[in-house]
């Protein structure tokens, strides 16, 4: 089919990666950092960026040694057959859950602040509908559509923060080490799951032009979503200071709250829509890397065949717990506590396994000639 | 292909239904009221509040030619309920459309409800509806809210929404007012560190009221007279942890919202003693606040020291003791005196805070922060007490940016 | 089990009615056949072919050649020929010729003089226009092109109108189209090539491009594409449209129509290909992308800063004229703390009387506008300018009068009928008029969540379709080298490549320095 040739350009892949990392502030990730470390949370996305770089690092240089080959073909490649395979279904099973629960949740910041009683399964049906068809195009015009949203993401996200920085005081982000040094360490480690989308990126190699794209796109993007997170969690913080604990999704509290003066005073819309645009991109990105992962494990050719199928079955998943502070409060954080740890151990070892079967002494050698 | 055509023409048919069932939260606008104020009381029932709503008639006022109608401009409920999130519900046995909070503006609480303990877990309310905004306004008003709504009858705004945005706006720019949104409500409420102030208002003009300086008043004590409307908006309530706890004139209100960075008052109005006359004439001027204070803290000591350097730009507006303002001597003079009244205002202030209100009625102790490393020490250091006994030092920064349109003699 | 209802319910609404061909198999083989030598026979063969003398036009006019002493006739259309110089230049030399001289062409003066032998092929000629000369004992027919064909001459544009820039438009001959194109491009490497198309009427479509700079796989592709059409007529170039289109019901059109020579002759010079067809005021221009169906000429005939002015405009208009009145049911009806108080207050107030829900409002009001603008573009243009009178004036204040509409609905039509008449291409106009009517749908369903994912799908939808290989929204994603004349454009100095999607031969159309 005409339609799947081309390949992923860098940009598409940085904007896909900017919408799918960076629009995480807006969901409940910066009450998550405020309750566990108060004032100084800005400063997690920083230092979990730093401690991710390592195994990221690792991972990239991994992936350099195969051209265009995606991370599960070189687990299986590494770890053999079945251990391999076992990690894969570990990571599917992983992101599976992840994407089911965000969906959810973000089904439940569109039904508890827009629209109260419209069913939730509906609002969920649509959501996953949309991500099922941009998915079925394939990466590349997810791609597009990502770049062409993105500007007005990042755009919008900006003047909403500006603002609300009117009313917002710099002083809350004191005192500066919040509950202490050691504490912030510690959570930072915790949190390391907000970058574990760059960790599944590496299932999109085979559609890049170049392997080379794939390590540029990443550290670009990599760079612009820590600083667009962490700026974006610090002027919540300096706005609602310590009621930030106590509210869900700062960001949708901020958009209801700032105006654009006394004749325009309610602009929530506005921002709505282009989170919303965000959020479609990144669920449908996200969907699509799923279905590569279980396409890979299966064996399967005709990825677009199962694309309803995955799409029906993570909104089932989502739909089986029945109130919104069940998913927020008790699973997502054991998801959460296991995947940062999990995929660190797993590039490290991937990184050890070709370092110990010498494969990057192989790929000198391989230049040397 | 020819399957799947088919399925496709399910599919559609399949929306279609979905479409005809579709519509949950579609509300048609003229079907609903607008609820513009809200105003809260306390009932004689055990557990029971008095809810007033003020609702506006968008057929009034809205019309371009084609001849008004006779309705009124608004409607005034008041009836009993347990909360004012049901008594939506309740209201619709009087009002004959669904009743919404889209475009509440302003919520009023009467002065004894509002020192009970109980009024913060009522008012709490507000972050569970899903119609409300935090910039609404919070007001507290000396009688009862309900009798505040029936007695408030603009006469320049017919429609109730533009006589309060009008209202609220110039008394903030003014300063007589406090910029007392919920939003501020809560975060003041969760810091729990300093006092939070509420605009003051009244519908009821007290029997003898005093003439006092300029702004030295409280709502309901202006006299006025003429053909106007009974209501006035100055000064501001004092809450503490959500309570109130005392009241604050229109003078004070004034200095406590040029000290605080956190409101954006454009000028203000004030006079102060004229040095040139023996301080019994006063001059008028008009203080201008484009930037931040700076503030400066000791508090390592036992006793913390505080100091807070107010830069002003001021216009100086009338010369009542016809002194000739070119004279560089006469410019000193001036600027030492509006140093000193600026000066012992906030000393009055703080001294008030230190001693009645026991807290500092804007958020100060964001300052004080910045001089721990961890919050454990932040959190030893108790700013509560601190407070209490801390040497504070205001000093102003002063520009004199004109001195009125003629700068000779007369 | 299912699947059967479904089967046995479709197939009984799509049967096919049942219908006998006669068979034209012994016309087929006489025009496979080449002509006799025998004069009588050849008379009567193409007598036959052409139904003379039932079919009044066809002309056959008998002599002897009194040069050569043998009888000859010619055979024309006589409304598809230059009769005169049929007249003077053939007929006359051959009967008044004395000298003895055995070669036609000495004879006769007509410039042009082909021969052929095939009847099939002749007679394909003769429907052209052209004159065909039979001389008993010859075994080749002599053809002389004297096709003169009636129609308009070169006039003003009538639907892509500019102020500033060159004002001739395409007309129905298509020997003045290509004579517009090769006036405007002086070079040895414009190519016109034509081709037959269509197998009964045998239509022929000119492909004109330059040689040095277009893709070889992309005139291949459409050539390929040409030769798969399978039909007996294409009477027009819009109808061509239709059928080299990869997605033919698609919303969105994926080639570009215009009647301007100079847009045509500009988008050559980038590469593209252009088609031209005999009897169409037109060409296509391909491949075509977003910006491509978006853009006007005037955008580059305008100075830099004025021709932004108006793009950027035009980019406000598509937004205008597709999300306006979606906007507006969407936050009337789920989003009324959205609009401010006092504005909020007027619309409840006149909607108070109106019978009718917003969305019922706004899509009676969509259809009238619709409605004035069919009527408008049908009536004869001497009462044509009363209908917008009519339409505007008395329906709008008569229906806001009656409390049948609000008088904001009608500023919102307005706004959003207005804006989607600055989109000048026409299949875009309609895209758009289209598009609304879905988001108002969607919109009125399920608010501004319905209508941003409809959106969405749709920007799904758009990026990923294609003009001949080219994505829609090249080159700005997927990224590709080019002048960057996407939302802005620079100086045309700066204008330095032509589109890299189109892979043309020559990318850089100027150096630096």
């Amino acid at each position: 089919m005409s339609q799947q040739s081309g390949k992923l350009g860098i940009r598409e892949y940085v904007s896909i990666a900017i919408l799918m990392v960076g629009m995480k502030p807006t969901g409940d990730l910066p009450t998550a950092l405020y309750s566990m470390v108060q004032g100084a949370g800005w400063m997690i996305p920083l230092i979990s960026a730093g401690i991710f770089f390592i195994p990221l690092f690792l991972l990239v240089k991994t992936m350099m040694l195969y051209q265009n080959q995606n991370l599960f073909s070189i687990i299986q490649k590494l770890l053999g057959k079945y251990i391999g395979s076992i990690v894969c279904l570990i990571i599917f099973i992983i992101s599976s859950s992840i994407i089911s629960i965000d969906t959810r949740t973000y089904t439940n910041i569109i039904r508890t602040f827009y629209f109260t009683t419209t069913p939730n399964v509906i609002i969920y049906s649509i959501l996953m509908l949309v991500c099922a068809y941009g998915a079925k195009k394939g990466i590349q015009h997810i791609g597009s559509a990502a770049y062409l949203v993105v500007y007005y993401a990042v755009l919008s996200l900006t003047i909403a923060l500006i603002l609300s920085f009117q009313d917002s005081n710099i002083q809350g982000i004191f005192p500066f080490w919040g509950p202490g040094k050691l504490e912030i360490l510690k959570s930072a480690s915790k949190n390391l799951y907000i970058f574990l989308d760059f960790f599944l990126f590496a299932m999109l190699i085979p559609y890049f032009q170049s392997t080379k794209d794939f390590r540029k796109g990443t550290w670009v993007a990599y760079i612009c979503v820590c600083i667009q997170i962490s700026a974006a969690v610090l002027v919540f913080i300096s706005l609602f200071d310590t009621s930030l604990s106590g509210i869900g999704y700062p960001f949708h509290i901020e958009i209801r709250y700032i105006s654009l003066g006394s004749y325009l005073p309610n602009v929530e819309i506005f921002f709505f829509v282009i989170w919303i645009m965000g959020a479609f991109i990144r669920f449908t990105a996200f969907l699509y890397i799923n279905v590569q992962m279980f396409c890979h494990i299966f064996k399967i050719k005709d990825y677009e065949y199962l694309i309803p199928a995955l799409a029906t079955l993570y909104l089932l998943i989502g739909s089986i717990s029945e109130t919104p502070f069940d998913v927020s409060l008790i699973i997502k954080p054991i998801i959460t506590n296991i995947v940062g740890p999990s995929f660190t151990l797993i590039s490290i070892i991937l990184w050890l396994t070709a370092w110990l079967k010498g494969e990057f002494k192989h790929a000198n050698n391989k230049e040397m000639v | 292909m020819q399957t799947t055509r088919k399925w496709y023409k399910a599919f559609w048919l399949l929306a279609i239904v979905c479409l005809l069932t579709g519509c949950w939260d579609r509300e048609e606008l003229e079907d609903k009221a607008y609820v513009i104020g809200l105003g809260l009381d306390r009932s004689q029932h055990e557990g029971k509040i008095i809810v007033t709503m003020l609702l506006a008639n968008p057929e009034v006022g809205s019309m371009q030619g084609g001849g008004g109608s006779t309705e009124k401009p608004r409607e005034i409920i008041s009836f009993n309920a347990n909360d004012f999130i049901a008594a939506k519900g309740t209201a619709n046995a009087i009002i004959s459309r669904k009743i919404s909070y889209d475009l509440l503006k302003i919520i009023v609480v009467s002065e004894d409800f509002a020192k009970e303990k109980d009024f913060i877990a009522m008012i709490s309310d507000v972050l569970k509806d899903k119609e409300i905004r935090l910039n609404s306004y919070l007001a507290v008003s000396k009688e009862k809210a309900k009798v505040y709504f029936k007695k408030n009858h603009p006469k320049m705004e017919t429609r109730p929404h533009k006589y309060f945005q009008y209202m609220v706006e110039h008394g903030v720019d003014n300063g007589l007012i406090p910029d007392s949104t919920l939003f501020r409500f809560f975060t003041a409420y969760e810091r729990g560190t300093d006092l939070f102030l509420a605009m003051n208002t009244s519908a009821e003009v007290g029997k003898n009221p005093n003439v006092k300086g300029e702004d030295e008043y409280q709502a309901g004590q202006v006299g006025a007279t003429g053909e106007l409307d009974d209501t006035q908006f100055i000064g501001a309530a004092v809450f503490k942890k959500g309570v109130m706890i005392g009241k604050l004139t229109g003078q004070e209100t004034r200095i406590v919202n040029i000290l605080d960075d956190t409101t954006n008052i454009k000028d203000v109005l004030i006079d102060i003693p004229d040095p040139f006359s023996g301080e019994k004439k006063q001059f008028a001027a008009r203080i201008m606040k484009t930037e931040d204070n700076k503030v400066k803290m000791n508090l390592k000591g036992l006793k913390p020291e505080i100091f807070i350097t107010v830069p002003v730009k001021i216009e100086i507006m009338s010369n009542p003791s016809m002194v000739d303002y070119t004279k560089k001597k006469n410019q000193q003079i001036l600027k030492k005196q509006i140093s000193k009244h600026i000066k012992k205002v906030n000393d009055d202030l703080f001294k008030k805070s230190q001693t009645q209100l026991k807290g500092v009625p804007f958020p100060l102790a964001l300052y004080a922060r910045k001089y721990f490393g961890t919050i454990p020490e932040y959190k030893k250091f108790n700013w509560d007490k601190s407070f209490l006994n801390a040497d504070i030092k205001v000093n102003s920064d002063i520009e004199i940016v004109d001195f009125g349109k003629t700068t000779k003699k007369h | 089990m299912k699947k059967r209802l479904f089967n046995t319910f479709f197939n009984e609404l799509n049967k096919t009615p049942p219908y006998n061909e006669r068979s034209n198999e012994s016309e087929i083989q006489l025009k496979e056949q080449d002509i006799s030598t025998q004069y009588e026979q050849n008379l009567t063969t193409f007598k036959s072919i052409f139904s003379y003398p039932q079919n009044t036009d066809i002309k056959v006019r008998e002599f002897t050649i009194r040069s050569l002493n043998r009888r000859g006739f010619i055979i024309f259309i006589s409304t598809m020929v230059d009769s005169k110089s049929i007249q003077e230049t053939i007929v006359e030399k051959l009967i008044e010729n004395q000298v003895p001289s055995g070669n036609i062409s000495d004879i006769i003066s007509y410039p042009m003089e082909r021969t052929a032998a095939n009847i099939g092929e002749i007679t394909e000629y003769i429907c052209g226009g052209v004159t065909a000369l039979f001389i008993d004992g010859d075994s080749q027919c002599y053809i002389f092109e004297t096709t003169e064909v009636r129609g308009r001459g070169i006039e003003k544009t009538d639907n892509e109108i500019i102020v500033k820039g060159a004002k001739e438009s395409f007309n129905e001959r298509v020997a003045d189209n290509i004579g517009l194109l090769r006036k405007k491009i002086k070079n040895e490497n414009l190519i016109v090539e034509s081709k037959v198309i269509s197998k009964r009427s045998r239509n022929d479509v000119f492909l004109v491009y330059e040689k040095d700079l277009v893709n070889n796989e992309l005139l291949q592709k459409i050539k390929e594409r040409l030769d798969s059409i399978d039909s007996d007529k294409i009477l027009d170039l819009s109808i061509l449209e239709q059928h080299l289109e990869e997605r033919p019901r698609s919303l969105f059109p994926t080639i570009l129509y215009t009647e301007r020579p100079d847009r045509a002759a500009s988008y050559i010079e980038e590469g593209h290909i252009i088609l031209l067809m005999s009897n169409s005021p037109s060409c296509l221009i391909m491949p075509a992308t977003f910006w491509s169906l978006i853009h006007s000429p005037e955008d580059h005939y305008l100075r830099t800063p004025y021709g932004n002015f108006i793009r950027i405009l035009r980019f406000a208009a598509l937004f205008v004229a597709v999300f306006t009145s979606s906007l507006y049911i969407a936050i009337t009806n789920y989003h009324v703390g959205m609009i401010p108080p006092d504005l909020l207050m007027a619309i409840a107030g006149t909607r108070e009387r109106v019978p009718f829900p917003s969305i019922i409002e706004i899509l009676m009001m969509e259809m009238a506008f619709e409605l004035i603008r069919e009527a408008g573009l049908r009536v004869p243009s001497p009462i044509g300018p009363t209908i917008g009178i009519v339409g505007a004036l008395i329906l709008g204040q008569a229906a806001v009068q009656a409390n049948i509409i609000s008088p904001i609905v009608i500023i919102v039509i307005a706004l959003s009928g207005l804006s989607s008449f600055i989109i000048s291409d026409i299949s875009m106009n309609f895209a758009i008029r289209l598009a609304r009517f879905l988001f108002i749908l969607v919109a009125g369903f399920l608010g501004i969540y319905g209508a941003t994912a409809f959106f969405m799908a749709a920007l799904f939808y758009l990026v990923s379709l294609k003009s001949f290989g080219v994505p829609y929204f090249a080159p700005m994603t997927p990224h590709s080298i080019s002048s960057k004349d996407l939302i802005v454009r620079h100086v045309p100095f700066k204008e330095r490549f032509r589109p890299g999607y189109l892979k043309p031969k020559d990318l850089v159309r100027q150096r630096k320095g």
